[in-house]
């Protein structure tokens, strides 16, 4: 009896120790190397950077900026994603599938491309508007180059994010509840009001948290639509302080990141306040809920759903397409000017856009993978356990997604520049610091639904289980894996696509050999070469969508609920 | 998985992570060179020295600046040899002793504008900014004013100085000329001037007509001219920047006998024909002027002082991304 009480308690610490050596690797440390620039800057304790950074007014300004389109942004994801979510798991829309899986593909198509689709679909040049005699003047303003136009786009860009944790959660909704309350003469909207959305609270406030510091650390839409607007956020400031330059350059720079850092946190302790007040645990799975009929309304309203979808996939991916068909940009694609010549030249002349290609896809898949088989002991020590300081533990985590990605960059290359002492082991300048720094960065994707998913479920059975005697890892196979799966892997999910085509982090940690997709497509566009950049991205998006289609395949041989767009 | 096969396991991964230690003799080169065209430097490099393995990182200047200065607070910076896009970043570097100088190296034929006095770094080739404007616009500017026109009202559009090398160089020499100076900002930014992320960025803009005229280096502007796209490039008649895409070696090269090969090459007139090849003003004169280029022009490029500009260019971003945004 002893030896077995032994062995459990050695399998507790034995995951306690390796939870916060993760944390300790992927978190702490590159945070503790940005703040060891603040403070000793060259080696020498001086709070000067501090001090000046408190009273520059550009940076509260660009602090009050970041607040703002950060809530903003995380508000309109978080309308759209669960009304789709709602729609998708609760009514009798057609063509379900299909449509999660328009939805979802978003994530893949960088921001500045689906932004420049509708500069130019709302802009004097649109070919739609000008067909229609309604296109604006030259020289009109266009509207997106604003604070709500960020907005707008940040909304647009995490929503998926949103709806993935959401339709995660969805899965687990008691039925018995629903039905009960219909018999009982409820509407949908009582329905909707007193029993849906308070059960998803978790999985509402956790999607809106991870959106938040998503918002917060963004740079892409930001950069691109914020400067034209005179509309400074932190992560463009640290863009223009690191592009001034000068020797103090890395310090301010780790100064500002921890202001982001700051307010990612405090997102997040709200998020954890508004979890824990009140008790949303749900008895186990049944079937899911019979499908809410729409009636007359059904047609309306898969006519809005495709319309959606029409604007934030179609549109963007039709002029990602069309760039890519022909020579030069601007040149309207006909028969005589299509061309496969882009295609041809990424795909086989072009040696370094192939090797990214598998660099990237191995880098993607690696984090997920990892992250998701990190994630569920994590989520559990977490959200289960009653150790109150892994719990502080935990917000460390999300730092490193907050911060824009040169600034995890920059810490990394700090970290691992020289060899790792005892080993000799040097990373720098090999795939493995690109892997490291995707680890650090994106777990919290993975963390955060596996997290909310432990708090909706209830702990009866594991603790039957563990009654019964099953020690802690044959309970992690057996019980906790199955149920917390779908969560856990919409979350790697997440990563995965995330990464696929990540530019800021990696643009700083490749070097020759390890280069990445989103490298490749960041320097054909720079050096003005859009038809290739356009040419590798619509591979990537095509490749993507084959991969989510070929997983659907296996579908029926993974824990059920794993792909968020199969029921 | 037995303790034997795991300890075998994180050899092997240990083997993979340090065999990356064996190419240390290696050349090791940033630049800020477009892809296609870095690849293409470093492959008649190695053509010409047989032997020599080049290690690249390419990416934007102010990424590479970036790069370099987190190698240099970790006190192990990494390239031999630099090319990237403008003197002004060289001076930078020169300031806190981190280039070499190479009084060897061979500058006949080059014009004494072209590299630093004190041989620690070497223009390979002119890049000016000029005026690029969509085939369908009403106007054809030839002067930089022009753009403050009523008829250019909300139309123009140019790099930010943050992104772009050119464009802080550009933003420089103008706040430091009588006819221009400040007040030309002044105007720009009333009659609605944006200004963008790169000069990739205002190619797209000006090509695909959201904007009608921008400043936009020329080659970029060329060769998108050349691939069918609605653009012309005009060199406004008060004169155009350059900037000189210099070449340095490294006060902590590893190998600075390969470093000394390789500004050899980029001098050369084998090199200076490449430039020309792949559409660029070479920095030396003799060797020719690329064809989209008429016979017989004459660019009046701006003298431009590079130590004031050093002095003064932060300062000057600042001022402008205040006014501006970016």
């Amino acid at each position: 009896m002893t030896a077995i009480r032994k062995e459990r308690q050695g399998q507790d610490m034995a995951l306690t120790a390796g939870i916060v050596a993760l944390i300790v690797v992927f978190s702490l440390l590159p945070m503790v190397r940005l703040l060891q620039e603040i403070i000793l800057p060259g080696g020498r304790f001086s709070l000067d950077i501090i001090r000046l950074g408190l009273i520059d007014e550009t940076t509260w300004r660009a602090t009050w900026n970041t607040l703002v389109v950060g809530l903003g942004g995380t508000l309109f994801a978080l309308v759209l994603g669960v009304a789709v979510a709602i729609l998708v798991s609760m009514s009798n829309v057609r063509q379900r599938q299909a449509f999660v899986l328009c939805f979802v593909t978003p994530l893949m198509i960088a921001p500045q491309v689906t932004a420049l689709a509708w500069l130019q679909l709302f802009g004097p040049s649109s070919p739609l508007l000008n067909m229609l005699g309604m296109a604006p003047p030259l020289g009109t303003r266009n509207p997106l180059y604003s604070p709500e136009g960020i907005v707008f786009l940040l909304g647009i860009q995490y929503a998926p994010l949103v709806f993935l944790i959401v339709r995660a959660g969805m899965r687990k909704l008691p039925r018995e509840l629903v039905e009960a309350a219909q018999s009982s003469g409820a509407g949908w909207v009582r329905v909707l009001g007193t029993i849906i959305l308070p059960l998803m609270t978790p999985s509402i406030v956790g999607a809106a948290a991870l959106t938040f510091v998503s918002c917060v650390g963004n740079f892409g839409i930001p950069a691109f639509l914020g400067i034209p607007a005179n509309y400074l956020v932190l992560p463009t400031l640290i863009y223009q302080r690191l592009a001034g330059g000068g020797p103090a350059v890395l310090s301010e720079v780790a100064f500002l990141s921890v202001l982001i850092g700051v307010i990612a946190m405090i997102g997040i302790v709200m998020q954890d306040r508004i979890a824990s007040r009140r008790d949303f645990r749900i008895t186990s799975t049944s079937l899911p809920a019979a499908p809410y009929q729409l009636g007359v309304w059904r047609l309306p309203v898969e006519f809005g759903m495709w319309a959606l979808i029409a604007l934030i996939l179609v549109l963007p991916l039709v002029g990602l397409i069309l760039t890519s068909l022909v020579r030069g940009y601007g040149v309207t694609l006909t028969a005589e000017t299509a061309t496969l010549e882009n295609y041809y030249f990424v795909i086989f002349q072009h040696a370094a856009a192939s090797r990214a290609f598998l660099n990237s896809l191995y880098l993607s898949a690696g984090a997920s993978i990892f992250a998701v088989f990190v994630a569920i002991p994590l989520g559990y020590v977490i959200a289960w356990g009653n150790k109150r300081w892994i719990k502080a533990l935990n917000l460390a985590i999300e730092l490193p997604y907050a911060l824009p990605g040169v600034v995890l960059a920059i810490a990394s290359l700090l970290l691992f520049l020289k060899p790792m002492p005892i080993t000799g082991i040097q990373i720098y300048n090999t795939v493995w610091i690109i892997l490291y720094a995707y680890l650090a960065r994106f777990l919290i994707l993975a963390v955060r639904p596996t997290i909310t998913g432990y708090f909706q479920l209830d702990r009866a059975l594991e603790e039957a289980a563990r009654v019964a005697g099953a020690g802690l890892f044959m309970r992690m196979r057996t019980i906790i894996f199955p149920l917390i799966a779908p969560a856990a892997i919409a979350g790697g999910l997440l990563i995965f696509m995330t990464a696929l085509c990540e530019l800021t982090v990696s643009a700083l940690l490749w070097s020759s050999g390890s280069e990445t997709i989103g490298v490749v497509i960041f320097s054909f566009e720079q050096g003005g070469d859009s038809k290739y950049a356009a040419a590798v991205s619509a591979i990537m998006v095509a490749t993507t969508f084959l991969l989510m289609l070929l997983a659907s395949l296996f579908a029926n041989k993974l824990p059920d609920g794993v792909l968020p767009w199969r029921d | 998985m037995g303790r034997q096969s795991t300890i075998r396991s994180v050899a092997f991964a240990a083997a993979l992570l340090t065999s990356t230690a064996a190419f240390a003799e290696n050349l090791v080169l940033y630049t800020s060179q477009p892809d296609a065209d870095a690849a293409e430097t470093v492959d008649a490099f190695k053509a010409a020295n047989p032997g020599i393995e080049v290690e690249i990182f390419r990416s934007g200047t102010s990424d590479l600046m970036t790069k370099l200065a987190a190698e240099f607070a970790a006190g192990s910076p990494q390239p031999d040899v630099l090319l990237i896009a403008d003197a002004v970043s060289m001076e930078t570097l020169k300031k806190d002793g981190h280039l070499m100088a190479y009084p060897e190296a061979n500058v006949e034929g080059f014009e004494e504008a072209a590299y630093d006095a004190e041989k620690t770094y070497f223009g390979s080739k002119l890049i000016t900014t000029g005026i690029a404007y969509n085939t369908a616009a009403a106007e054809k500017p030839e002067h930089w004013s022009d753009l403050t026109g009523e008829a250019y009202k909300d139309l123009t559009i140019m790099p930010s100085p943050l992104y772009s090398g050119a464009a802080a160089y550009l933003l420089s020499a103008f706040v430091n000329r009588d006819d221009l100076g400040w007040d030309y900002f002044e105007n720009l930014k009333e009659n609605g001037h944006v200004a963008v992320r790169g000069n990739g960025a205002v190619l797209k803009s000006v090509a695909s007509g959201e904007k009608a005229y921008g400043m936009l280096v020329d080659f970029m502007a060329m060769n998108a001219k050349k691939d069918g796209s609605p653009i012309e490039f005009v060199f406004p008649e008060e004169g155009v920047t350059a900037v000189t895409e210099p070449v340095a070696i490294m006060s902590t090269a590893k190998n600075p006998d390969a470093a000394k090969k390789f500004v050899d090459f980029i001098l050369s007139d084998d090199g200076q024909k490449l430039a020309l090849k792949q559409g660029y003003l070479p920095a030396k004169p003799s060797v020719g002027s690329p064809d989209w280029l008429p016979e017989g022009t004459e660019i009046n490029v701006m003298t431009v002082d590079v130590k004031k500009v050093v002095d003064e260019i932060g300062g000057n971003k600042e001022k402008f991304s205040s006014m501006f945004g970016g």
